[in-house]
């Protein structure tokens, strides 16, 4: 689905992404992990279009995407949810979604028919439904909680029908119940809807659990890559850790 | 949603009726004025917000389109060889042009970079207005009267009928603005204005988008100085100063953005303050600048738009209490 | 459009020297009002739609200081620094208000105060345009440069606002406090926890924005007619060099107003009816090209 060749990127002879390799074969489902600082978001925005790699091939769905706007790879099925969920305060949640919708399917320039089409109403509830986030569908998304937010922020990329997920810290500022409820939700997504999905993680418990493949990023280069039992066993990773994640040496440390 | 496209019908002919009737109610002369006035203006302030309040686009040089609009119907009308709609349609049309070529600089800007961008391009207009005395007649403003032929049987030089054809063409425009924000259109306009970069991931062309509501602002924009230069028999260089993009604003802020007929309500409130100032004295800005000055500094928004907020507050803390939702409660930790 | 006329002007050395003379004094009196309008939006994030309001005060002060002083370096000083504190002034009780609030609220405050202080001047000085004429120091004969008669107050004039210019420019690169409010512009509550007073220092920055603004109005006043509204013209004006310079760049506001100044100067000879229509066609150029500006760091 997705192949990074020799990406790299520098901001003002700063290498923030050194000669990346990555595959991501077709219904995958792969976490990066790496500590602060190692390029992870960096490596999200150069494939994703946000950001322009100085060298370097990403070849998407069998396409070089390399200089392609963001819009045109979004338009390709290629999906994103962000750290911090960024959504449409002013919209209530059926609103927002039916919204993705619309566009996606190429009827935003639509200005003689009413807003909520009813064209569009099945494949909403259905997206919301899927989300669990039906009986909040009337609500503001400004004023949805913390995870109901990170819920429709995936829900809102799942609009596109994409091919590839790129989720940012899905768990971020969550507690434990909610992470495992949430993780629970994209595990399904990525087993029902067979989406190729790509997340970062912090949490080792839930990337240990739920990754098939672990990249594990350092300083924008790629220190390993393996099934979650090969980077446990893997000497550099633990290394690279110690000290700097709590997290993740006590993760190691349990095996 | 059926009953809202009904509410919506319905308030528009309320509103076509009370404006039509008024002047047969209440048969004077100076409230037809009076009321032509808000129409024009009323038409610049609400085809603003589609930028503004619709898109989140400040600009600050929306009256260019206004004297576009005013100059090429005027001048369309003395050149005598086309009827008042022909001469509107063209007027309407040009000023969609112009309104794209300059939308196509303007909308790649952000921020304050675009009001100042859009505010530049008026005054260019504005300059190019006042020197290019052969065409428009310099800052005498455009002499000579514009012929008012009759068309269809109807004729605009019977001051009733004139008032009764803008009433129509308001009321017109009106539709066609709510229409508009109201369908996928508006909505993806809306998606834009609160985050554009979400939605360019979600494959809005947000650009693109932006031109396409600059221009058909612009359009109606240009509606209201059409129906002004009918009026007063003229178009004058004011019409596209920039003081005129200021006070759209400043109706803008008095009848909110949030609310589709906020603005008029701005409009009517702005002619009338305008009307008693400049009986009261010579001084016109000072005062109006004075009473902006207590207003934004004494409210944090606009006044329309406080009241809105309170509302819409008041409205959501009910609906959370009824709806307790089990899944997925907020937690303290925000994320870093 | 008359080439002819521009290529024998060219090609003539007096006239080719008029014209720079009055290339330089639009420039220098443009990069000093654009230069203010610059740091201000570079520092504080506001372009300042009332920058013009300045300029015009700047003017109007200096033409009261000369008439009571009789002295043209009062009346320098009296613009300059009254725009200043009136910047000061504007900045605290109102513009401060306003910082971070709604961008429509901005815009507002800035034509709000144009209305006022437009309408304050014609209150005191009426609506008539005024003269301040040539002050007496430099009622001399004018010098002359191959064939061409130059005013020796144009002369003062540039070397003052590249004085003014140059000052600005170590100040800002070269100074304990040009750091300071390198950083402010970057990371305003970092220079808070170090315990710099920051309101202080925004308070001055707009005020040093306004006195250069004032500074440019004192200087044009005895070559210029004096009416109520003669910044917003400016304003615009300005704000195309520093679109064109790049929006915080001193430097580049200084390259853009001389260009500017030469458009305006040659091109009153050679096409005087396309000089508006050139300097907003390079606007546009550059905003399509590089919408930074030509020495422009910070995103458009």
């Amino acid at each position: 689905m997705l192949r990074v060749d020799n990406l790299t990127k520098s901001y003002g002879g700063v290498k923030v992404t050194r000669g990346v390799s990555l595959d991501f074969p077709t219904g995958s489902i792969t976490a990066m992990i790496g500590p602060n600082g190692a390029g992870k978001t960096t490596f999200f925005n150069l494939i994703s279009g946000h950001v322009r790699p100085d060298a370097g091939r990403v070849v998407f769905d069998d396409q070089d995407i390399v200089g392609l706007s963001s819009l045109e790879i979004a338009r390709r099925g290629m999906a994103r949810a962000f750290q911090v969920a960024t959504l449409f305060p002013s919209l209530t949640v059926r609103e927002a979604v039916t919204a993705a919708v619309i566009s996606h399917r190429g009827h935003s320039w639509q200005v003689l028919s009413r807003f909520p089409l009813q064209s569009a109403r099945a494949r909403v509830d259905e997206l919301m439904d899927l989300m669990g986030l039906t009986s909040a569908a009337d609500t503001l998304s400004s004023i949805l909680s913390h995870g109901d937010q990170k819920l429709l922020d995936i829900g809102l990329a799942l609009a596109m029908n994409p091919k590839m997920l790129l989720l940012d810290e899905p768990t971020a500022g969550m507690g434990p119940d909610e992470r495992w409820r949430m993780i629970e939700k994209v595990r399904s997504l990525w087993e029902k809807q067979r989406i190729t999905v790509l997340f970062i993680e912090h949490d080792m418990d839930i990337v240990f659990k739920i990754a098939q493949t672990i990249h594990v990023l350092k300083y924008g280069a790629v220190l390993a890559q393996g099934t979650p039992d090969e980077i446990r066993g893997n000497n550099d990773v633990i290394e690279a850790y110690l000290g700097t994640d709590q997290r993740l040496s006590e993760a190691v440390g349990e095996v | 949603m059926r009953s809202r496209l009904r509410r919506d019908i319905v308030v528009g002919l309320i509103l076509f009726f009370v404006l039509f009737f008024l002047p047969t109610l209440f048969p004077k002369p100076a409230l037809r004025d009076f009321l032509i006035y808000v129409i024009a203006y009323g038409l610049l302030a609400m085809s603003l917000n589609l930028l503004i309040g619709l898109t989140g686009l400040v600009a600050f040089g929306h009256a260019a389109f206004f004297a576009s609009g005013a100059y090429t119907f005027a001048l369309l009308m003395q050149w005598g060889r086309t009827s008042i709609p022909v001469a509107m349609l063209a007027a309407i049309l040009g000023t969609a042009v112009l309104a794209l070529v300059i939308g196509a600089i303007c909308v790649r800007l952000k921020n304050i970079y675009f009001s100042f961008i859009t505010l530049a391009f008026q005054m260019f207009l504005h300059s190019v207005i006042l020197t290019w005395v052969s065409m428009t007649g310099g800052d005498q403003g455009l002499q000579g009267g514009i012929p008012r032929p009759v068309f269809f049987g109807i004729d605009l030089n019977n001051a009733r009928t004139l008032y009764s054809f803008c009433v129509v063409t308001f009321v017109l425009c009106l539709a066609i603005m709510r229409q508009v924000s109201e369908s996928p259109f508006g909505y993806t306009l809306r998606m834009i204005r609160d985050n554009p970069e979400r939605a360019n991931f979600l494959g809005v062309n947000v650009v693109r988008m932006k031109l396409g509501v600059f221009v058909l602002s612009g359009a109606m924009a240009s509606v209201g100085g059409i129906v002004l230069a009918l009026f007063v028999s003229g178009a004058y260089p004011e019409f596209g100063f920039w003081t005129t993009s200021g006070e759209a604003i400043f109706m803008l802020m008095l009848g909110g953005t949030q609310l589709f007929l906020g603005p008029l309500a701005g409009a009517l409130l702005l002619e009338a303050l305008n009307h008693y100032i400049t009986i009261y004295t010579e001084y016109h800005g000072l005062v109006l600048g004075v009473v902006i000055l207590v207003i934004v500094l004494g409210l944090r928004r606009g006044i329309a738009d406080s009241l809105f907020a309170y509302v819409t507050q008041r409205r959501e803390a009910r609906r959370i209490d009824e709806v307790k939702r089990p899944i997925l409660q907020p937690t303290k930790n925000e994320p870093a | 459009m008359n080439l002819e006329a521009l290529v024998a002007c060219l090609t003539s050395a007096s006239c080719a020297v008029t014209q720079i003379s009055t290339a330089l004094i639009v420039g220098t009196l443009l990069f000093l009002v654009a230069a203010g309008l610059s740091l201000i939006f570079g520092v504080l994030g506001v372009i300042n739609f009332a920058h013009g309001g300045f300029y015009m005060l700047g003017a109007y002060f200096a033409f009261t200081a000369y008439k009571l002083s009789g002295s043209f370096i009062v009346a320098l000083v009296a613009g300059s620094l009254g725009a200043g504190l009136f910047g000061v002034l504007f900045e605290r009780l109102i513009i401060s208000r306003v910082y971070g609030r709604d961008l429509l609220m901005q815009l507002l405050v800035c034509y709000a105060l144009t209305l006022i202080l437009d309408d304050g001047v014609k209150l005191i000085y009426g609506a008539e345009y005024r003269m301040m004429g040539m002050p007496a120091a430099f009622a001399v004969a004018p010098v002359q440069i191959a064939g061409a008669f130059v005013p020796g107050y144009y002369l003062f004039m540039v070397a003052i606002a590249l004085a003014t210019g140059l000052l600005l420019w170590l100040g800002i690169n070269r100074t304990l406090l040009g750091k300071t409010i390198r950083a402010l512009a970057i990371n305003p509550q970092m220079v808070g926890v170090l315990g710099v007073n920051t309101a202080a220092l925004y308070a001055g920055v707009f005020g040093v924005g306004s006195l250069l603004a004032g500074m440019a109005g004192a200087l044009a006043a005895p070559i210029r007619t004096l009416t109520p509204g003669i910044g917003f013209s400016f304003l615009i004006e300005s704000f195309i060099v520093t679109v064109i310079g790049g929006m915080g760049s001193i430097a580049g506001a200084f390259i853009a107003a001389l260009l500017i100044g030469f458009i305006r100067a040659f091109g009153a000879i050679g096409f005087p009816w396309f000089v508006e229509g050139l300097m907003f066609a390079i606007m546009a150029l550059v905003l399509v090209i590089k919408p930074t500006g030509l020495l422009g760091r910070e995103a458009a």
